[in-house]
């Protein structure tokens, strides 16, 4: 046990040293409200441009998507550009946690895990964990993926259910990727038996030669996307829910998912 | 920033760290094994076989170190498939970080084989050597001696180099902390025990290399 908090002692100094150093090393630190951004004269979001439709890259390699047409509405509503910092999906907490940015606008699942370490915005958009897989393999639930290789991004909803499953159901081999994009060619070059991923993932495996032999074949779960603020900065959160709430009931969002998503925007439960 | 560090949820889960110290381990030894053989039978065509071997053998080593070991383990995994060979991760990892570590190897132990003086080989051919012999004896035996602490810190670069293989799902000592870390969302904590994990191992492995190149190369001093 002494051991241990020992452990613990030197643990607290090194994350003490690597944070300051991470802080410093980072300009400009994140701006805490509403005024300071504004004061600033620029937004900073934490955006991944592997998820499509929500983050990726166009043609002229510029990030876009419906999180990305999200974070420039909200940069307009304040008055000011934004900034945008591409970031992986393990990578989000930390971009909060060490102030790199104001916002975390990605895909950003609402769980009360992670609102342990960060606050969440209303949800702006929501959909749901499917499975998919080729037409010709026969899948209805979990159970059918034992004996078969099923692919998940690391850390996603996705990943936790189909562990889960996993757990209970001997024989599914899950095999985790670090983005969208590893995930989608590792099914296309037939690594994959089957993929766990949202619920568009058919219209973007349809954008390759192979695409239209795959289906949806069930759903795991639905999820909610916020937008991620620091722990405790409510100035913000309470801005951005408040903006939220406008650009919701003018259709904008709806728009957004008409446009990236092909369906209309689901209800979105209010906190 | 207020949130404390907390090693308790992330120490239970241990087991699994080690677990993925295992795999990152096989990587590592499995990988330098088979880098070793491709680079002694680089070197030794590079230098001594028909100059058309010579030139295969120089391409290769430029193909492989002028490329990300991330883009070899991409071209393994996803694109052999398309043509028709299809590995497990763990497999194509193997097969990428074998090829990787053999253009390096390939190009040190060269070194090595080209220190050699002309004379020493002609003095055991002279003795009535038979080529083999001279290969290995005369040739292949002062090279890697000449090269030892070259090749032992490419073996050390190698262990580490395993960390990416996760990027093919893998599972290894670094992919495993990314799962811990997106299960318990203590990112700093999880990075900093596998640090300390890497720098044990890591710390012993370059300890083993330099006992064993004594043992190999006592005669030397």
């Amino acid at each position: 046990m002494r051991a241990l908090n020992g452990l613990k002692k030197l643990g607290v100094t090194l994350g003490a040293l690597l944070l300051v150093a991470a802080t410093s090393l980072l300009t400009p630190a994140a701006a805490q409200s509403v005024d300071e951004i504004i004061a600033r004269g620029k937004l900073i979001v934490a955006i991944d441009t592997t998820t499509p439709p929500y983050g990726f890259l166009d043609k002229d390699l510029k990030p876009t998507g419906f999180d990305i047409e999200v974070a420039n509405k909200m940069g307009e509503a304040l008055g000011v550009p934004v900034e945008f910092v591409t970031v992986t999906s393990p990578g989000r907490i930390p971009a909060l946690l060490t102030k790199q940015v104001d916002a975390v606008i990605s895909i950003f699942s609402i769980t009360p895990q992670r609102a342990i370490q960060i606050d969440y915005s209303i949800p702006y958009a929501g959909q749901s964990s499917v499975v998919i897989a080729p037409k010709g393999t026969a899948i209805k639930g979990p159970e059918d993926l034992v004996g078969k290789k099923v692919g998940v991004t690391r850390g996603t909803g996705e990943d936790g259910l189909l562990t889960k499953a996993a757990e209970k159901l001997t024989g599914i081999e899950i095999l985790r990727f670090d983005d969208y994009s590893s995930l989608m060619q590792a099914v296309l070059s037939g690594q994959l038996d089957a993929v766990g991923g949202g619920d568009y993932g058919e219209i973007y495996l349809k954008k390759s030669a192979s695409g239209d032999d795959f289906e949806q074949k069930f759903i795991l779960k639905s999820f909610y996307f916020g937008i991620g603020v620091t722990k405790g900065n409510d100035n913000l959160r309470q801005w951005i829910n408040t903006w939220l709430m406008t650009i919701k009931a003018d259709g904008t969002l709806n728009d957004l998912s008409m446009k990236y998503r092909n369906q209309p925007l689901p209800a979105l439960p209010v906190f | 920033m207020t949130t404390a560090l907390q090693f308790g949820p992330v120490l239970v889960h241990l087991d699994r760290l080690l677990w993925g110290l295992t795999q990152t381990l096989q990587y590592a030894v499995l990988s330098i094994l088979f880098g070793t053989i491709i680079g002694i039978l680089g070197a030794v065509g590079r230098s001594y076989g028909p100059r058309w071997l010579s030139w295969l053998i120089a391409a290769y080593v430029e193909l492989i170190r002028n490329t990300p070991l991330l883009i070899q383990l991409y071209i393994v995994f996803f694109s052999l498939p398309l043509i028709g060979f299809k590995f497990t991760p763990g497999t194509s990892a193997v097969i990428a970080l074998s090829i990787h570590l053999g253009a390096y190897a390939t190009e040190i132990l060269r070194a090595g084989v080209e220190s050699i003086p002309v004379g020493q080989i002609e003095a055991a051919k002279s003795l009535g050597l038979s080529p083999y012999r001279i290969i290995r004896h005369v040739v292949l035996f002062p090279a890697v001696r000449a090269v030892y602490p070259s090749l032992s810190a490419q073996f050390i670069l190698q262990l580490m180099g395993t960390s990416i293989v996760g990027a093919i799902a893998a599972e290894e000592l670094t992919a495993i902390a990314n799962n811990l870390v997106m299960q318990t969302f203590r990112s700093f904590e999880v990075y900093i025990i596998v640090a300390v994990i890497y720098f044990v191992v890591v710390q012993a492995a370059s300890l083993m290399l330099a006992g064993l190149g004594r043992l190999l190369f006592r005669w030397k001093q």
